[in-house]
């Protein structure tokens, strides 16, 4: 499996993710919960006629940054993070010494033929919560190289034990890196890129792969299927849960979708969406602190240049010589605008919830009603 | 899968010296496998060098505080070179990747090793000599082999050993052991359930490959496998009503008890339950929606006032669209106010506070 000889600039169009690396990042992500789990994704990028598809072949993951260092300065500075471990974890794919253990790594697991093109880092995080400065810094400091094929793997730890799989991949999106390698998040700037909240993130689809290996192994599990084309009838009702052929099917089908429980859920959205919302409070209370002093040194500065030409004015009638009008300027000091980023991010992470909730109440109005037609027969003709 | 019923213990090999003060015990090891350790084993199997007839590896894992339970949690492959003379595993290779491993897992130690070929052999011996020995080893735990036949056309199966020390002499005792199978068992837990649901579901296809579905498409499919499920149990109950399937008492037995398991609720219960459920999950879902649209209509309301104050300065055409934006997101606020009692107060607020903010900035 040799790397793609020429560098191909094709878009990336989808994901591949072998089996390997979703189990190991389930592993990863369960035994960390819920301190957000962050590992190194391993692959390839494979040029097809449509675009670039990454196959991700094998992750490892990040040791928790080291308690010492300080986990990257924030830019925006008037909102201090603690540094719990949480923020540590979060912060662990662009801390110098995981770059080191990431090479390192890379390095041991070449000689033994694996994929050795890092394609990205995976995250856990639950509820869908994890649009925030970490993850597009973390993304951006992948991103940020001429020629490369990276993604964020997002694995969402409490939605997957709920039932289904919840695996999604983001890149951030060409005008956004623009915007944020200028590092400025002004009013003026945005209004300029006409970047919005929705253009952030990316997502890509996402594909699950086997291995031929893999493939037979399945087939075997939980073992060899019987040699008989049809099952005797069990003797007794014990008979039927001793029965190694019946009793213990631990793949498909796994009915635990049909599962009715709502109520932890929209508890635990409800408060997500709560701590957005004072996020957002927090935002505007910036903006609005910024826009308030803003006009004050504003009517102090008008203040100041109508007294100098009065002053002027006086200074002609007398034939003096006049006074510098633009020395305001050193003078008063404009406030620094707060960088939108955060209600960028804000309003991209409430838009998830609220595509979340959709996705849930879709699900759930109907095995509501499917549960009440079965429980009341006689109404649901 | 073995059975742990499948296995007699007659005598347990136990540590060369037992340094532990309480008694050894003689219950048999009892030894679980994740599968990710064996998805990863079965993945370096596939990427091993075309000369080499197996690959080997170290299992990490963790073991219960007297040795006798053994979980292999994790693995990874270790380069060895094989000839008919001899062995040779890359020791320093080992020491390393350990060294990695357990700085991002300091719970998962050294259990054992694995090979990709159920053969058993002198090299297996003195591969396993090495991984028990005292001070980089498992010692005086037990080295746990597991062999995994990827042999082509034969079926994949998964054995477990510890072994024995054995040997005439002191020479051959390095190169020898007696390998003891041990049962295991693969166990997975509540979140690896849905992701070994999607891979298993993937192993029907040609391709061998998935694309990830959507809630509604898993549910889709879970109810048309219960569909599909009483369709099969209804035919055979009619088959055997008919007089045409061979009846089963245990059977009819089973599907009485399940069908007794459906609970007997008052109908006006039920109604009841029913609503205030739906109405939750409506409400929360409106309602997240409409924070959504309130807090999209601050934000361009934010970015957007500079413009609309200083048309002048942006085209025309320009400060138009800016208008018709605004004007739509007007429309969905007003359409967000038309029945969220709970968060709507607040929302208006902002909406007001930061149609303030924008027009500070008109004045500026």
């Amino acid at each position: 499996m040799a790397e793609a000889a020429v560098p191909n600039t094709a878009p990336m169009r989808e994901v591949q993710i072998e089996a390997l690396v979703v189990m190991r990042v389930i592993k990863h992500s369960t035994s960390a919960f819920p301190t957000p789990a962050t590992g190194c994704l391993l692959g390839m990028d494979i040029p097809t006629n449509s675009g670039t598809q990454l196959q991700i072949t094998n992750c490892f993951p990040f040791p928790a940054a080291a308690p010492d260092q300080p986990s990257t300065q924030q830019e925006t500075g008037y909102y201090q993070q603690p540094t719990d471990a949480a923020t540590l974890a979060a912060g662990a794919p662009r801390a110098k010494s995981n770059v080191a253990y990431q090479n390192e790594m890379i390095k041991y697991l070449r000689e033994v033929n694996v994929d050795a093109q890092n394609v990205g880092w995976y995250i856990s995080t639950s509820m869908g919560n994890f649009v925030n400065t970490n993850f597009i810094e973390n993304q951006f400091f992948y991103q940020k190289a001429a020629d490369e094929k990276t993604v964020a793997l997002v694995f969402d730890v409490s939605r997957s034990a709920a039932g289904s799989l919840s695996l999604k991949a983001y890149r951030l999106s060409p005008s956004f890196m623009a915007s944020y390698r200028e590092g400025k998040f002004s009013t003026e700037n945005l209004q300029k890129s006409n970047l919005r909240y929705q253009d952030i993130l990316v997502e890509l689809p996402i594909q699950i792969h086997n291995s031929h290996l893999l493939t037979s192994y399945l087939h075997d599990l939980p073992q060899a299927p019987p040699k008989q084309t049809a099952l005797d009838f069990p003797s007794s009702l014990a008979d039927l849960s001793h029965d190694p052929y019946i009793s213990s099917n631990p793949l498909a089908p796994n009915l635990d979708h049909l599962d009715l429980s709502i109520d932890p859920f929209l508890e635990k959205t409800c408060d997500l969406l709560l701590d957005s919302i004072e996020a957002h409070q927090t935002e505007q209370n910036n903006a609005q602190y910024y826009q308030r002093s803003l006009a004050r040194e504003q009517t102090k500065i008008t203040a100041w240049q109508a007294k100098r030409k009065q002053e002027n004015q006086l200074r002609v009638q007398q034939k003096q010589p006049l006074l510098d009008e633009n020395e305001w300027q050193k003078l008063f000091k404009l406030p620094q605008e707060p960088s939108r980023l955060e209600s960028l991010l804000v309003g991209r992470q409430v838009e998830q919830y609220a595509r979340q909730v959709d996705g849930f109440s879709a699900v759930v109005s109907g095995k509501m009603f499917g549960a009440r037609g079965n429980l009341l027969p006689g109404e649901a003709q | 899968m073995a059975d742990p019923k499948s296995h007699l213990h007659l005598a347990r090999p136990l540590a060369p010296a037992a340094i532990s003060t309480t008694a050894p015990s003689t219950a048999p090891l009892s030894c679980t496998i994740l599968p990710q350790a064996l998805f990863s084993i079965l993945d370096h199997a596939s990427r091993r060098p075309s000369d080499q007839e197996r690959v080997i590896g170290t299992l990490l894992g963790t073991r219960s505080e007297d040795g006798t339970e053994v979980e292999v949690r994790n693995c990874y492959a270790v380069p060895h070179t094989e000839t008919a003379e001899q062995v040779e595993v890359d020791m320093d290779y080992q020491k390393a990747m350990l060294g990695l491993h357990l700085r991002a897992n300091p719970k998962e130690v050294l259990v054992g090793w694995y090979a990709t070929s159920s053969e058993l052999n002198t090299f297996s011996a003195l591969i396993q000599n090495f991984y028990s020995q005292q001070g980089e080893g498992t010692f005086p735990h037990p080295a746990v082999h597991l062999t995994v036949n990827t042999v082509a056309g034969q079926d994949i199966d998964a054995n477990t050993y510890i072994s024995a020390p054995i040997g005439v002499t002191a020479e051959r005792a390095a190169d020898s052991c007696l390998f003891i199978p041990v049962p295991h068992e693969i166990k997975y837990g509540e979140a690896e359930k849905s992701g070994l649901e999607v891979i298993a579901s993937a192993r029907e296809k040609e391709d061998r490959s998935l694309l990830m579905q959507t809630d509604v498409e898993t549910l889709e499919r879970a109810i048309e496998q219960v569909l599909e499920m009483l369709e099969r149990v209804s035919n055979y109950v009619s088959n055997v009503l008919d007089e045409e399937a061979e009846p089963s008492s245990a059977l009819g037995q089973f599907l009485m008890n399940t069908l007794s398991l459906a609970p007997k609720v008052d109908a006006e219960d039920i109604e009841r339950d029913f609503n205030n459920h739906i109405q939750d999950v409506l409400l929360v879902s409106y309602l997240a929606n409409t924070i959504r649209t309130q807090i999209d209509l601050s934000n361009r309301l934010a970015t957007a006032a500079l413009t609309m104050g200083t048309g002048d300065v942006a085209p025309a055409a320009d400060g138009q669209k800016q208008d018709g934006e605004q004007k739509r997101g007007g429309d969905r606020g007003d359409r967000g106010g038309r029945g969220g009692r709970g968060g709507r107060g607040g929302d208006r607020d902002r909406g007001g506070r930061t149609g303030g903010a924008a027009s500070f900035a008109e004045m500026t």
